[in-house]
């Protein structure tokens, strides 16, 4: 029994956690929700005395009979994973590049003193097969970066279960991965559980997740645990007013008009993009890697146009040639009957007229540059600046819902949804006709995600614009698009009205897409919905 | 692996072809005709065409390359103009101080600075850590001549540890000739160790916010463990990065403390050869640097790979 009694933290003076009290049952899986800066990673690095520099804690964090919270690092040492084990949201860069996984799980077991590092290659390599990478496919001999994200993340697994601990502590395990990895790594960790008796603790921004594997589910909000028990009654009373707004803004629809119809604006022509590959040899030819393979579709005036597929489908490599970055192999893309692609360069009267917002509300902005600057960057588009570029920014910021008064401040004393905010705005001061939207609310919470989509919604009806909107997300693709198209492997497997293609699904593939989407049940939601 | 090493082995040589073109190239073109500057203002043009002849200054230019690239590559680097000796000679004496010295100055430095930025980066931000960052930043600050004065003035004036200068030869054995290159490789290894100690120690404190370090300690790792493990390593490429750009310079940067030692190096040819317009002297001695140089990156290239799996395929 891991039992989590009035857990206080504060870093630096700043509250952080709040009385947190928590019962976590052996063999159960217990889901802890929020948003982020909710508390929930630093509940579950308290649990593993792995706070930052100047955290200090009051309460109780008690495993069996002893307080976690009081024990030395080198106690601390002894019972991280070995009793504890613990994975994170990011398996890209959770795993050392230089070392092979054989070595890296095996020495979870090496540095508690559990085996000689012959047999601990023996166990790792016991643990990589349970975890679903047998060695045939999968020498223990390979590196981090031979593998893919879901394979890294079955790594994680490995080793954080290497010596059978008694809890599992999992901190957003599939937010980085796609919806069929997801579907896969969440049976093996319940399989895990059920097999081994262990229990997890599964924290997660995404209420659909627990729902399908969480026996208990403790909702957190402002570092307090605001609503627990278990899951279905949780679900299906939601007693909590932060519980409700969370699963409303989860599975929130924009109010949005269906549009009549424009005519075509961007129409892209059995569009192939390749990419060259290593040469083979020293003098070998590059050989080349088709991303794109004759790719057709219309994109119309006013329409709100979704694309969704895994990562390495190639959506990425299509937005890049439709917005003029990389050059085609075949067929041609076109903005109103005129190719983009007929000079060296993007003219940048196309260019103008499509505009694009990115994932990373981070990354995206030069931190340097005040937001000001920031936003009148695509002028330099424009044939001629115009004069008036303060008023114009001022009205594009009013019109995402920012306060003009931002114009002179830096992007860094924005949060991502702000951020998010105010690279639409930019996306907007040209008046673009399109707006490329490339997983533009995927690293956004919930409820900044709802707002987002609202602000989407009411510039689509206002300026009349189209989007493409790229997402790996259904639920979203499903709540903002009129038509979709789903990519595999390069290619466009199925389209058609999005609502039609979510009811009755004819490809397989995407069959299988929507059946790895995590859900609530439907009649757990009903109160709600009466 | 062997593949990644031949590839960069092609490229190496490729590289150096195309210095020794460069080389070859501006030396000719730089106005100053070694026979007449040689013979004075009064001599007459036969006698000039004459040295000319003697020289090997006359024939078309790519006669003229072959000749000197292919007495390079057999080991006939010409005959000086001032020393009337063979080149190769002259370079070989000087590179059994320059070449020892460079070594000496770079274990030294490495050695130094490995520690220094390990305990830095390990206890970043403490009085030990300002401590370290200011020393280091006062070694790079110093000039290394003065440096050098210094460490003569206390070890070998007053204290009388080291002799003040010269170089006694290798025929005596290792021990005095390793003596006297001691105080010109600690005057030398004190910027570059300082450099390198920061270098070391922003890179780990880069590694250690990474991570696959915060899964190391997930995994019960220590603080101690999780550096050594899986930190240092991957903070090696800057490191060797800069070991690799150090070494380069300390081979041919070493002139002004070789005066100071009053050492025979190489340095200090390179310096005569240019004021003596002793051109063949020059021509021969860039190209050796230039191999030098070239050679310690296809190295360091080398370690690269070693040290990150990632890097072996990309050829």
């Amino acid at each position: 029994m891991i039992r989590l009694e009035n857990l206080t933290l504060d870093i630096h003076g700043q509250a952080i956690l709040r009385d947190v009290s928590l019962d976590i049952e052996p063999g159960k899986v217990t889901g802890l929700v929020g948003e982020s800066g909710s508390g929930k990673s630093m509940t579950a690095l308290a649990m593993m005395g792995l706070l930052p520099h100047g955290a200090s804690t009051t309460g109780h964090a008690w495993l069996d009979e002893g307080d976690v919270l009081a024990k030395s690092e080198r106690e601390m040492c002894d019972l991280r994973g070995n009793r504890v084990g613990m994975i994170f949201q990011e398996p890209m860069t959770a795993l050392n590049p230089v070392k092979p996984i054989g070595e890296q799980v095996a020495e979870t077991l090496v540095i508690h003193g559990r085996a000689t590092r012959r047999e601990a290659i023996e166990i790792a390599r016991a643990r990589l097969a349970r975890v679903g990478l047998p060695e045939e496919r999968f020498a223990l001999s390979r590196y981090p970066h031979e593998l893919s994200g879901g394979q890294r993340q079955r790594v994680c697994i490995a080793m954080a279960v290497a010596l059978n601990p008694e809890l599992l502590i999992a901190d957003e395990p599939t937010t980085a991965l796609d919806v069929t990895t997801q579907a896969q790594i969440l049976d093996l960790l319940k399989g895990l559980v059920a097999e081994e008796g262990m229990s997890l603790l599964l924290i997660t921004h995404d209420l659909a997740v627990v729902a399908g594997l969480a026996n208990h589910v403790a909702v957190m909000q402002a570092g307090r645990i605001v609503e627990q028990g278990p899951t279905e009654a949780l679900f299906r009373t939601m007693a909590h007013p932060y519980t409700r707004k969370l699963f409303s803004a989860s599975h929130h629809k924009p109010d949005r008009a269906k549009q009549a119809q424009g005519a075509p604006l961007l129409t892209v022509e059995n569009a192939v993009r390749d990419y060259p590959t290593a040469r083979r040899g020293l003098f070998g030819r590059p050989g080349s890697f088709r991303a794109v393979k004759g790719v057709s579709f219309t994109l119309h005036r006013g329409e709100s146009l979704g694309l969704v597929g895994e990562s390495g489908c190639g959506k990425s490599t299509l937005t890049r040639a439709i917005l003029g970055l990389d050059a085609l192999q075949g067929g041609a893309i076109r903005l109103q009957g005129q190719d983009i692609h007929s000079g060296p360069r993007l003219a940048s009267a196309i260019r103008r007229r499509m505009q694009v917002v990115f994932q990373d509300p981070y990354g995206s902005f030069n931190p340097r540059w005040r937001v000001e600057r920031l936003v009148a960057e695509p002028f330099h588009l424009m044939d001629q600046r115009p004069h008036d570029i303060a008023n114009r920014v001022a009205s594009a910021l009013d019109d995402v819902g920012i306060e003009p008064a931002a114009m002179s401040r830096y992007i860094h004393e924005f949060s991502g949804g702000q951020r998010q905010r105010i690279a639409i705005a930019r996306a907007l001061i040209t008046g673009p006709d399109i707006i490329i939207l490339d997983e533009a609310v995927s690293a956004l919470d919930v409820s900044i995600r709802a707002q987002i989509l609202d602000l989407l919604a009411r510039l689509r009806a206002e300026h009349g614009l189209s989007y493409l909107f790229i997402s790996h997300d259904l639920s979203v693709v499903r709540a903002i698009t009129d038509r979709v198209l789903v990519m595999r492997s390069g290619e466009i497997v199925e389209r058609g009205e999005t609502a039609q293609v979510f009811a009755a699904p004819t490809h397989a593939y995407t069959r299988e897409l929507i059946a790895a989407t995590p859900t609530i049940p439907a009649d757990w939601q009903g109160d709600l919905h009466a | 692996m062997l593949r990644f090493a031949l590839s960069r082995a092609l490229s190496l040589a490729l590289s150096l072809v195309v210095a020794s073109v460069v080389i070859f190239a501006v030396i000719e073109v730089i106005p100053g005709d070694p026979a007449s500057y040689m013979l004075g203002l009064n001599a007459t043009p036969e006698a000039v065409a004459a040295l000319r002849d003697q020289l090997g200054l006359t024939g078309s230019l790519p006669v003229r390359y072959f000749a000197w690239a292919g007495g390079m590559l057999t080991g006939d680097f010409g005959i000086s103009y001032t020393y009337k000796v063979p080149v190769a000679d002259l370079v070989a004496q000087r590179l059994w101080i320059s070449l020892p010295l460079a070594l000496y100055a770079l274990a030294l430095s490495t050695l130094i600075a490995f520690p220094v930025g390990l305990i830095a980066a390990a206890r970043r931000g403490s009085v030990t850590d300002y401590g370290i960052m200011g020393a280091t930043q006062l070694g790079i600050a110093v000039p290394n001549f003065w440096f050098a004065m210094l460490l003569v003035l206390v070890f070998a004036v007053n204290l009388r540890w080291f002799s003040a200068g010269g170089f006694p030869g290798w025929e005596g054995g290792p021990l005095p000739a390793l003596k006297a290159l001691t105080l010109p490789a600690i005057a030398l290894a004190l910027p570059q160790a300082s450099i390198l100690a920061r270098v070391t120690r922003s890179a780990l404190i880069e590694t250690l916010s990474q991570d696959y370090i915060r899964t190391a300690r997930a995994k019960g790792l220590s603080r101690r463990q999780a550096t050594t493990r899986h930190g240092l390593r991957n903070a090696m490429i800057p490191v060797l990065t800069i070991i690799g750009l150090q070494f380069s310079f300390l081979l041919a940067g070493a002139i002004i403390i070789e005066n100071v030692f009053f050492l025979p190096g190489l340095g200090r040819l390179i310096f005569q050869g240019i004021t003596q317009r002793d051109l063949i002297v020059v021509e021969s001695l860039v190209m050796l640097l230039v191999f030098a140089v070239i050679l310690v990156t296809f190295l360091v290239d080398l370690a690269y790979a070693v040290v990150d799996p990632r890097l072996r395929r990309r050829a």
